[in-house]
């Protein structure tokens, strides 16, 4: 599904990704781990299209280069990353901006768009399932959202957008125990055959709850070390600095 | 100033039928103005906005006066999503007037052929002076609440090109009446110089809403000279939408007179194109404890230039005075400009004032959190735009005249 070859970032000639490899298969969960400003966020915003980035090297969805579409057409195609830092949009309904997101991804796929009555129901739905307080989406999109509150707010555009490929940036940092729980049986039931995870986190126990296929270790910039889950329970014990 | 204005104001002074004082009064009135001509950018008022130049560079020979207007059969589309009452104004003189859904008598409308002697140091006022004749004054009586909201038509006929239109209208609300105005401006041709003096009266204890609305492109160059004399315990909304016209200057001058007297006046300028637009106020806080808001949101594309100078003035007997402004500008290219020239005097020693102005670009990280859950650069930033002139909007009070001008803007995310 995802394939990413000899992946080198730069911006402002500092040189964040260094030749960084990484294959994804539908029906896989990878997760990502690393030491603090060792280039996960990089990677994620480089797979969602971020423009600013001097890129070497080959990423390739679904068989099609990657790298020269635009952000909203990665997301047409079924790219979908969970920000580690949502943006708050002053002004924007939150409601309102969630109908215009699912509908302009429909209209590209050139599906029929959701009236109000049938966005309203599956919204009712998702956030019922997400235990996630259906009131805050009247407001303005992520403006005085708690820390926890924006995380799940992204989850929440996740399971309406039902992806192929889902990145979380460190969506569990920030999340109270039960709704780690919550988030998490999200993603295990939008998990299937047909689509992939990739989970940037710090944490082993998130691993508990999404069990994940693969466990990378990203540090400056390559993926220095792959493994199973197991390999997450070690980086806890021993922390980054044997890895190198 | 060339021979041509001085042949059209003869030929002006014979058709119409003024008393020697009058043709007296409008002889010393284009005196004026033909000693200082229109205003260039060495006035300090004028300094972000040089209309001489202006005016030369998109009219080529300006008349002053137009030939004799004829009557043409052209469709007049008034608004369906309200009932209103309208006045419909052909080159600034009443066509029609409708105000079935009021009481009879309680809006009174007079045409006035002469004007009063009163003198405003602005070559433009002057100009307005000489050349103006039929304008029209509004009253309101005593205690009346209109109950539906009152629409403004503004239509040119088609022999009108290159023309210099003098329009006059004022609006006197008698104490404890109220009154809600749409003011469209959208002439529908081009190329004129349209030279409006507005002035307003509000009574003790009345309120006027006035929304002011210029969306319709075209090359127009527009002044409009408004003059808002507030009584006590009165109140004033005033909403701008400058957008449509070539230039357009709203020069507002708000006195608030006597005590508890308040204004609140809230403005988008929303440009693109070569289109450069201006808002200029002065709010004279002559009394105690009155209060004046003023917000301004301005979004410029491409080449546009807009301009907002905002002064309060407080005399030293306005006491408990509380005074806001500011003014923000999204700009969207390099290539545009924006000019705040926020100002406060104030002698009194008790008073709450401010002013703010910032003007930034776009915030690329928002476009892209945008552009990964789907919508195109264009839908992102447009998001973005209209909920930064949300606020704005947001600020109109009746609700129906609300709901029509997002409607009518497209400014809004509630689609
Ligand atoms: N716009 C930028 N200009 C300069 N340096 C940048 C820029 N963006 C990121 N970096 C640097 O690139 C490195 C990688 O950043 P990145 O955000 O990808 O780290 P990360 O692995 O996600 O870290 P964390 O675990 O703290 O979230 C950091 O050293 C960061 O300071
Ligand atoms: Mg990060």
């Amino acid at each position: 599904m995802l394939s990413i070859k000899n992946l080198r970032a730069k911006i402002d000639n500092k040189e964040i990704l260094r030749g960084l490899n990484l294959n994804i298969n539908p029906g896989e969960v990878h997760a990502i781990m690393g030491p603090n400003g060792s280039g996960k966020s990089t990677l994620s915003n480089i797979l969602t299209g971020k423009k600013g980035y001097e890129i070497e090297g080959e990423v390739t969805f679904e068989k099609e280069d990657l790298l020269k579409l635009e952000p909203e057409e990665r997301a047409h195609k079924g790219i979908f990353l969970a920000f580690q830092y949502p943006l708050e949009i002053p002004g924007v309904n939150t409601n309102i901006f969630l109908k215009t997101s699912i509908n302009a991804i429909k209209k590209a796929r050139g599906e029929k768009e959701f009236d109000a009555i049938e966005f309203l129901k599956l919204i009712k739905k998702k956030s019922a399932d997400l235990k996630f307080d259906e009131k805050i989406l009247s407001r303005q999109l992520n403006v005085g959202f708690s820390g926890g509150e924006k995380k799940k707010n992204e989850i929440l555009q996740m399971s309406i957008l039902n992806p192929k490929l889902a990145i979380l940036d460190e969506t569990d940092s920030g999340l109270d125990i039960d709704a780690l729980r919550v988030v998490s049986e999200g993603v295990n039931t939008l998990r299937n055959q047909n689509n992939a995870f990739l989970i940037i986190t710090h944490y082993q126990r998130l691993l508990d709850y999404i069990i994940p296929d693969y466990v990378h270790v990203l540090k400056n910039g390559q993926i220095i070390k792959s493994g199973g889950p197991e390999l997450a329970k070690n980086l806890e014990k021993l922390g980054y600095k044997d890895f190198n | 100033m060339d021979s041509q204005i001085k042949i059209d104001f003869e030929n002006f002074l014979n058709k119409e039928n003024f008393s020697k004082s009058q043709i007296q009064l409008k002889k010393n009135n284009f005196n004026e103005f033909v000693k200082k001509g229109f205003p260039n950018k060495r006035i300090e008022d004028w300094k972000f906005s040089d209309l001489n130049q202006i005016i030369q560079t998109n009219i080529k020979k300006l008349n002053f006066i137009s030939s004799d207007l004829k009557q043409e059969d052209f469709e007049i589309t008034t608004i369906k999503d309200f009932e209103h009452n309208k006045i419909i104004f052909l080159n600034g003189k009443i066509l029609k007037v409708d105000f079935s859904l009021e009481e009879n008598d309680k809006i009174v409308i007079q045409q006035n052929h002469n004007i009063n002697a009163d003198h405003i140091e602005n070559s433009l006022v002057s100009l307005n002076s000489a050349f103006v004749s039929d304008y029209v004054k509004f009253t309101v009586k005593k205690g009346y609440q209109a109950k539906k909201p009152l629409i403004f038509y503004n239509y040119l006929t088609t022999d009108i090109a290159s023309s210099a239109l003098n329009i006059r209208i004022d609006i006197d609300l008698e104490d404890g009446s109220s009154l809600n105005v749409v003011d469209l401006s959208n002439q529908n041709l081009n190329n004129n110089f349209i030279n409006i003096r507005q002035n307003f009266h509000v009574g003790e204890n009345a309120i006027l809403k006035k929304y002011f609305l210029d969306t319709e492109n075209s090359k127009n160059i527009k002044y409009i000279y408004n003059n808002l004399d507030l009584a006590k315990n009165s109140h004033l909304e005033y909403f701008i939408l400058s957008s449509g016209s070539k230039f357009l200057k709203n020069d507002i001058t708000c006195s608030l007179n006597n005590q508890y007297g308040s204004i609140s006046l809230n403005g988008i300028i929303n440009l693109d194109g070569e289109k450069h637009h201006e808002i200029k106020t002065v709010i004279n806080h002559k009394d105690e404890n009155c209060k004046s808001y003023q917000l301004i949101k301005s979004v410029l594309a491409d080449q546009s230039k807009g301009v907002y100078q905002g002064k309060i003035s407080v005399d030293n007997k306005a006491q408990k005075t509380d005074g806001y402004q500011l003014s923000r500008a999204l700009l969207l290219n390099d290539q545009t400009e924006f000019n705040a020239k926020p100002e406060l005097e104030i002698y009194a020693d008790d008073v709450k004032c401010s002013h703010g102005s910032t003007s930034g670009n776009i915030d690329e990280d928002s476009i892209f959190y945008l552009m990964s859950r789907g919508l195109s650069y264009h839908q992102s930033k447009q998001l973005l735009v209209n909920a930064f002139l949300n606020e704005v909007l947001e600020k109109i009070t009746d609700e129906k005249i609300k709901i029509f001008i997002k409607k009518l803007t497209g400014l809004t995310n509630e689609y």
